[in-house]
C-alpha cells in the first residue's frame, strides 16, 4: 500500500510539475503552448493508427505517412472535381482507404507476416517508394494547397492572437484515441484483436480468426490515416514527400510510448510537439528543431535497450 | 587451372582499364554511376551478412562527401588524399557511433541508422559557416579538371577495392564469425566469438567505403549540398540493387547494380519524374517472389539439380 501511494505521489508530482511548466510557458511564450499542443495532436493522431498496426499485426509500416499523403490527394481531387469540402471528404476517404487497406493487405502484407523483420521493413519501404513515386509521376512534386476560408479563423486574447482552426487536430486526436480505446476494450472484436496482438497462436487456439483480425486492423488503420490526410490537407500544402517525415515521427512516438500504449502516445507527442515549437520559437535556431525527433528516437531506443539488458 | 584463372582476371582488368577507349563520354558517365553504386551496394551487403541492416548509407556517404570537400577547401589537401580523408572521417564517426548503436539488433538498429543519417544532415545544414548551410558548397573545379577517363579509373578503383574487401570477408575466418552471428548470436557468443568486436570492425570498414565513395562523388561533381549528398537515393538504390542481385554474395550486389543502374539510366530518358518507381516495384516483387535475389535463386536451383 505504501508503495502504491508513493507511486501515486510520484505521478502526481510529475503532473503538477508539468502543469506548472505549461503555465509558465503559457505566460512566457503563449504561441509555443497553443501551437505546440495543436501540432502535438496532429502527430498523435497520425501515430495512433501506426501503433495499432505495430501492436496487433506486428509490422512496422514504413509506408504509413504515404498513405496519409494519398488521403490528402484524395480529398484534394474530390474537392476539385465535385467541390466537396475536405472535412466532409473524411467519410469517403475512410471508405476508400479501408478498401485500399484490404487490397494492400491481401496482395502484399499477408505474405511477409512470418518473414524476417528485414524483409518486412524492406517491403514496406518499397511500398512507400512506389506510392511516393506514383504521386510524383501523376501529380508532379509541385506543392498544392486549397484555399479555404474557415482555415484562417483566429481568436484574440488580450494582445495575443492564435489560429482556432487547428483545434480540429485536438478534436481528431481525442476522437480517434477514445474511439480506438473503446473499440479495443469494450467490443468483442476489439478484445479479440488485443488477444491476437498478445499471442497470435493462443488466439488461434481459442478460436479467433487471426488472419481476419489482421485484415480488419490493418484496413482500419489505413482508413484512419487516409481520413487524417483529408484533415491534414486543409491546413498544409501537400506534395508527394509530405508524408514521409510523419512515418519517422510516428515511429519515434511509438518507440517512446512503448508498443501497445495508445494513451502514452498522446503524452509523448505533447512533450515533443511543445519541445519542437519551443526550439522553433528562437529565431536563428529554427533549423535545429528537426533534430529533436531524430535525437530523441536514438536516445529512447538506446535507453530502452539498456533497460532490457539490465533486466 | 589456377594460372588460367589469374590470366582471366588480368584480361578482365585490362579490358576494364582500357574501357574509355571503346566508349563515349556519356556511356562512361553511366558506367561511373554504376561503379559508385557497386561500391555502395557491396558495402551495405557486407554489413548485412552479420544480420545488421543499415538504412544509414546516405548519412555516411554524405559525411564522407562533406569531409572530402572541406579537407580540400579549408586545409588545401589534394583531392585524391581528401577523398581518403573523407573515408577516414566516416570510419571514425562510424566507430564512435557504432560503440553505442551496435548494441541494437534488427529493426531497432535499422531505424536508428536512418535517424542518425537525418541527424548528420540536419547538423551539416545548420552549420552554414563551415558547410555552406542549405545551399551547400561548390568546388572551383571537379577532380582531374573533369577528365572523364581519370574519373572512371578513380571510381573503378573504388569498386575494385570494395569487391576485394568483400571477397576477403568471404574467404577468411571473418566469414564464419559473421555468418554465425547472423544465424544465431547466442551460439556465436558461446563458441568464443567476440560478437561486438566483429560488428564494430565490419561497421567501420563498410562505413569507410561509403565515406570514400561519397568523397569521390563529391569531387567528381564538384558539389555538396545537404539534400543532394544525403539524398535517400543513396540509401534506397544500393539496397534495391543488393536485394535484386542476391544478398550475402559478392557478385549479387554487383549484378544488381549493373542491371538496375542501366535500367534507371534508360528510364530517366523516358520518365523524367518518378523513374524511381521501378525501384520500389523491384523491391516489393523481389521480397514477395524471390527473397534470395537473382544469384541466390539461381544458386538454389543449381544445388537442387546437383543433388536431385
Amino acid at each position: 500500500m505504501s508503495l502504491l501511494s508513493k507511486l501515486k505521489q510520484k505521478s502526481y508530482q510529475i503532473a503538477i510539475i508539468s502543469v506548472v511548466l505549461a503555465i509558465i510557458l503559457g505566460f512566457w511564450k503563449p504561441h509555443v503552448l497553443i501551437e505546440g499542443i495543436q501540432r502535438a495532436c496532429l502527430y498523435a493522431v497520425i501515430a495512433l493508427p501506426m501503433a495499432l498496426i505495430l501492436g496487433i499485426v506486428g509490422i512496422i509500416n514504413l509506408a504509413h505517412g504515404d498513405f496519409m499523403m494519398l488521403g490528402a490527394y484524395f480529398a484534394y481531387f474530390l474537392n476539385v472535381y465535385t467541390g466537396m469540402d475536405p472535412l466532409l471528404a473524411i467519410f469517403p476517404a475512410l471508405f476508400a482507404f479501408f478498401l485500399i487497406g484490404i487490397v494492400s493487405y491481401k496482395a502484399i502484407i499477408k505474405y511477409v507476416l512470418g518473414a524476417p523483420e528485414l524483409n518486412q521493413l524492406l517491403l514496406t519501404f518499397g511500398l512507400a517508394m512506389i506510392m511516393e513515386q506514383l504521386a510524383n509521376l501523376f501529380w508532379t512534386s509541385r506543392p498544392i494547397k486549397l484555399s479555404l476560408n474557415y482555415v484562417s479563423s483566429s481568436a484574440t486574447i488580450g494582445s495575443f492572437t492564435f489560429g482556432t482552426y487547428e483545434f480540429v487536430y485536438i478534436g481528431a486526436a481525442i476522437i480517434v484515441l477514445a474511439g480506438l480505446l473503446l473499440f479495443l476494450k469494450r467490443t468483442s472484436t476489439g478484445q479479440a484483436a488485443l488477444a491476437v496482438g498478445q499471442n497470435p497462436r493462443g488466439a488461434k487456439l481459442v478460436g479467433i480468426h487471426v488472419d481476419r483480425t489482421y485484415l480488419l486492423i490493418f484496413s482500419l488503420s489505413i482508413a484512419l490515416v487516409g481520413a487524417i490526410g483529408a484533415i491534414f490537407m486543409t491546413r498544409h500544402s501537400i506534395f508527394p514527400l509530405v508524408g514521409a517525415p510523419f512515418t519517422m515521427k510516428s515511429f519515434c512516438l511509438i518507440a517512446m510510448a512503448g508498443i501497445g500504449n495508445l494513451l502514452g502516445i498522446l503524452w509523448c507527442s505533447l512533450i515533443l510537439g511543445l519541445a519542437e515549437n519551443f526550439v522553433l520559437s528562437f529565431r536563428g535556431y529554427a533549423g535545429w528543431a528537426d533534430i529533436l525527433f531524430f535525437a530523441l528516437i536514438v536516445l529512447v531506443i538506446m535507453i530502452r535497450s539498456r533497460q532490457r539488458q539490465v533486466k | 587451372m589456377r594460372i588460367s584463372r589469374y590470366l582471366l582476371y588480368i584480361v578482365i582488368l585490362i579490358f576494364l582499364l582500357t574501357l574509355p577507349i571503346y566508349t563515349g563520354v556519356y556511356l562512361l558517365n553511366v558506367i561511373d554511376i554504376i561503379l559508385i553504386y557497386i561500391a555502395l551496394a557491396l558495402s551495405w551487403d557486407m554489413l548485412l551478412r552479420s544480420g545488421q541492416i543499415s538504412f544509414g548509407i546516405a548519412g555516411l556517404f554524405g559525411v564522407g562527401g562533406y569531409a572530402a570537400v572541406l579537407f580540400h577547401l579549408k586545409l588545401g589537401i589534394s583531392p585524391l588524399i581528401s577523398i581518403l580523408m573523407g573515408g577516414l572521417a566516416a570510419a571514425v564517426l562510424a566507430w564512435l557511433v557504432g560503440m553505442a548503436v551496435l548494441q541494437l539488433r534488427g529493426m531497432y538498429f535499422a531505424i536508428v541508422t536512418l535517424a542518425l543519417a537525418e541527424i548528420f544532415r540536419v547538423i551539416i545544414r545548420n552549420l552554414p559557416d563551415l558547410t555552406g548551410g542549405p545551399e551547400g558548397t561548390v568546388l572551383s573545379s571537379a577532380i582531374f579538371a573533369g577528365s572523364s577517363t581519370r574519373t572512371y579509373w578513380l571510381v573503378l578503383a573504388g569498386a575494385i577495392v570494395s569487391i576485394i574487401a568483400s571477397e576477403f570477408f568471404r574467404r577468411t575466418r571473418i566469414h564464419f564469425a559473421i555468418t554465425s552471428i547472423r544465424n544465431d548470436e547466442i551460439v556465436a557468443r558461446s563458441s568464443g566469438i567476440d560478437v561486438f568486436k566483429y560488428l564494430v570492425f565490419i561497421f567501420v570498414i563498410t562505413s569507410a567505403i561509403q565515406g570514400m565513395t561519397g568523397g569521390a562523388y563529391a569531387h567528381i561533381y564538384g558539389f555538396v549540398s545537404p539534400e543532394g549528398s544525403f539524398s535517400v537515393d543513396f540509401t534506397l538504390l544500393p539496397i534495391a540493387m543488393a536485394l535484386l542481385g542476391g544478398m550475402h554474395l559478392t557478385w549479387g550486389p554487383v549484378l544488381g547494380a549493373v542491371l538496375l543502374g542501366a535500367v534507371s539510366e534508360l528510364l530517366k530518358l523516358y520518365i523524367p519524374y518518378g523513374h524511381l518507381l521501378v525501384y520500389g516495384v523491384i523491391i516489393v516483387i523481389t521480397i514477395l517472389f524471390f527473397p534470395q535475389g537473382i544469384l541466390g535463386t539461381l544458386g538454389q536451383r543449381l544445388k537442387k539439380t546437383d543433388t536431385g
